[in-house]
């Protein structure tokens, strides 16, 4: 059914892009994606996630930096020129024309033949299951065929590139998480390149090949899912992602000081010395007896989330720890219970900002 | 009610006494209605009745209905003259008010610093400030034979004779679009305004041009607007006196100025009468039938 088609890569050199004299919105960013990748842009609003992905189609032109697609500089090629396919956040359906019109768009301006055309736009609605809905408008759409139809738009022109500006980010959860895994199905399909820019970060872990999490216009870690989740580099990235207990402290032969003087564990090469700060996730966290905790506190408060319990306990200092404990059928442990957190000096990830 | 429904044992439906579904804030309009029926609905229907009455029934009792005044308008080429130079001038003036109105209001629209949306919107409506005699006035300065265009091109040895800018329909639409092309901007401006950007730049990454991407959404999208704005500008240059009576001179007849020497000079009120149902109809044909030619163009159901 699907016809193969190539998959380009992408590649940034030291693209920046300043608003008005003042706001870098993007900040020497260079990246590598992959050709047939899942590669998400992860960020908080305004962190430049988005004017890159514009960046990458067109629609702003980077103050300095080249983009290679496909080996090909596009720097200067103009946005119908890309041959990208994009689906917009709020889908940017053209209203006044059918469902099978929207989709037949990106053909007829490439001069395709109306029987051809025709035919392709079967083939992706068939792909989006949005067969039938051909005459219908836009309007007359529920917010999931509505991106529906955008994707079917966006994939119908074969374009080496998607680009994703946030696409779900409308929809209800429930809604949200089938489009996420079909979307994450049509692209290993296709097997196109997708750029994918979302704030979520849930999204992004559950959907990436790779991740790129940006912070005020500067890339801050670039990596798989499990790398970014696990071995966060920055402060940023570790606050971003999830939840996690923060530690400032000192290094000095290898051992990582708090500095109210504690000794946590945590293992770093002995080279490293001065200013530091160490991260936990709270599943890495084990509640154990304040006499054996790295860090000792009262539990506060006791969140059931069905599959585990997050706690939240108060250390000394006005100190605030999480820790996760699956629920395996142990009753909930009481709040004002002494108690204290340890972890494997494996687990703590050492961050390098 | 629901003390009572429980005291009910029979569960029949209460018929409750159907209430006017009329919002008290519809009583609001009654003064725009008032206005309507008393200076638009009555003058009119008085104006069609004395068109088919063989005389004024206030000072001849015994009038009977005639079809008299429209028998006249067709039976003299003078009129139907008057009412096609009316559509055309009307017509033409629409079409260059669109031309020129279009690419500005579409600026206005799309301009992202509100100081200047703010100028733009200024020089737009400036002009309106000033009276309609006061700016036909200007335009006969530039435009008649010792006027400024002219004395110009004949001072440059570009001409010998003036060029006949003055005293016909030409002079009557450049004056006519000058004085409504605002019309035309404001109305277009709220329509490309409320276009989403973002169907344009969809349609270039689907590999529209610029061009082509306004040509193919926002132009179709902004068909309401071009209708509002041309029936506007269309409704006020058709009925417009002043403009054509000093820019066109003798050369240019339209109907409200013969309706007008019906009215003043004649004293023929039913012949005016006829003259002013005959415009009305005729414009409300073409309106509609351009109408659904804009529907038919952009794909759209209906545009209003």
């Amino acid at each position: 059914m699907t016809t193969p088609r190539a998959s380009a890569d992408i590649r940034l050199d030291g693209v920046s892009k300043t608003f008005d004299g003042r706001v870098r919105a993007v900040d020497d960013v260079s990246l590598a994606i992959e050709p047939g990748e899942f590669f998400s842009l992860l960020g908080p609003s305004g962190c430049g996630k988005t004017t890159t992905l514009r960046i990458i189609a067109g629609f702003e032109a980077p103050d300095s930096g080249r983009i290679h697609v496909g080996g090909t500089d596009i720097t200067d090629v103009p946005v119908h020129r890309r041959d990208m396919g994009m689906v917009f956040q709020s889908y940017a359906l053209f209203p006044h024309r059918t469902v099978a019109e929207n989709v037949a768009f990106g053909l007829r301006m490439r001069g395709v033949h109306r029987n051809v055309i025709s035919a392709r736009v079967y083939e992706a609605l068939e792909q989006v299951a949005l067969v039938g809905y051909e005459q219908r408008r836009p309007a007359q759409l529920s917010g999931g065929q509505q991106q529906r139809v955008a994707l079917a738009r966006a994939i119908v022109i074969r374009p080496s590139v998607l680009l994703c500006d946030e696409p779900l980010g409308a929809l209800d959860r429930k809604l949200r998480q089938s489009m996420q895994f079909e979307l994450k199905q049509l692209q290993k399909e296709l097997g196109v390149t997708l750029v994918f820019v979302t704030h979520d970060q849930e999204e992004a872990l559950a959907m990436s090949d790779r991740i790129a999490v940006m912070n005020a216009g500067r890339l801050e870690q670039v990596g798989a899912p499990t790398e970014i989740y696990d071995r966060p580099r920055t402060r940023f990235v570790a606050d971003f992602i999830g939840e996690i207990n923060l530690f400032e402290g000192s290094w000095q032969g290898g051992r990582f000081t708090m500095r109210d003087g504690r000794v946590l564990p945590a293992a770093a090469d002995g080279a490293r010395s001065g200013a530091g700060a160490v991260a936990v996730r709270p599943e890495k966290a084990r509640i154990v007896a304040p006499a054996d905790a790295a860090i000792a506190g009262r539990i506060e408060s006791a969140n059931f989330l069905g599959g585990q319990v997050l706690y939240r306990i108060a250390a000394a200092g006005d100190r605030h720890l999480l820790a996760k404990e699956t629920n395996v059928g142990a009753a909930v442990r009481p709040i004002g219970a002494e108690v204290g957190l340890s972890w494997n000096a494996a687990d703590a990830v050492v961050l390098e900002d | 009610m629901a003390s009572a429904a429980g005291v009910l044992p029979t569960a029949m439906p209460v018929p409750c006494p159907a209430r006017p579904a009329v919002s008290p804030v519809a009583w609001l309009v009654a003064p725009a209605l008032l206005l309507f029926v008393v200076f638009f609905v009555m003058p009119f229907g008085v104006m069609a009745l004395l068109s088919v009455l063989s005389g004024n029934p206030v000072q001849v009792p015994e009038v009977e209905l005639t079809w008299r005044h429209y028998a006249r308008f067709l039976g003299d080429d003078l009129y139907s003259d008057a009412l096609w130079a009316t559509l055309r001038i009307g017509a033409v003036t629409t079409a260059a008010a669109l031309l020129t109105g279009y690419p500005l209001a579409h600026w206005m629209a799309r301009l992202k610093s509100r100081l200047g949306h703010a100028l733009l919107l200024m020089a737009v409506i400036a002009p309106m400030l000033t009276g309609i005699v006061v700016r036909t006035f200007a335009w006969m300065t530039i435009l008649q034979d010792k006027g400024a265009i002219n004395t110009t091109l004949i001072g440059l040895g570009l001409i010998d004779k003036p060029l006949p800018l003055m005293y016909n329909e030409f002079g009557t639409v450049v004056a006519l679009v000058h004085i409504y092309v605002p019309f035309m901007v404001l109305t277009l401006t709220g329509v490309i305004g409320r276009i989403d950007e973002r169907l344009e730049q969809a349609a270039r990454s689907l590999g529209a041009s610029r061009l082509r991407a306004f040509w193919e959404v926002t132009l179709p999208l902004s068909m309401p607007g071009i209708f509002a704005g041309s029936l506007l500008v269309f409704a006020l240059s058709i009925s417009a006196y002043v403009t054509p009576f000093l820019m066109g001179g003798t050369n240019v007849l339209t109907l409200p100025m013969l309706i007008y020497q019906q009215v003043s000079s004649s004293f023929n009120l039913g012949f005016a009468g006829a003259l002013g149902v005959i415009l009305l109809t005729v414009s409300l044909v073409v309106v509609v039938a351009y109408n659904h030619v804009l529907a038919r163009l952009s794909g759209q159901e209906g545009l209003t």
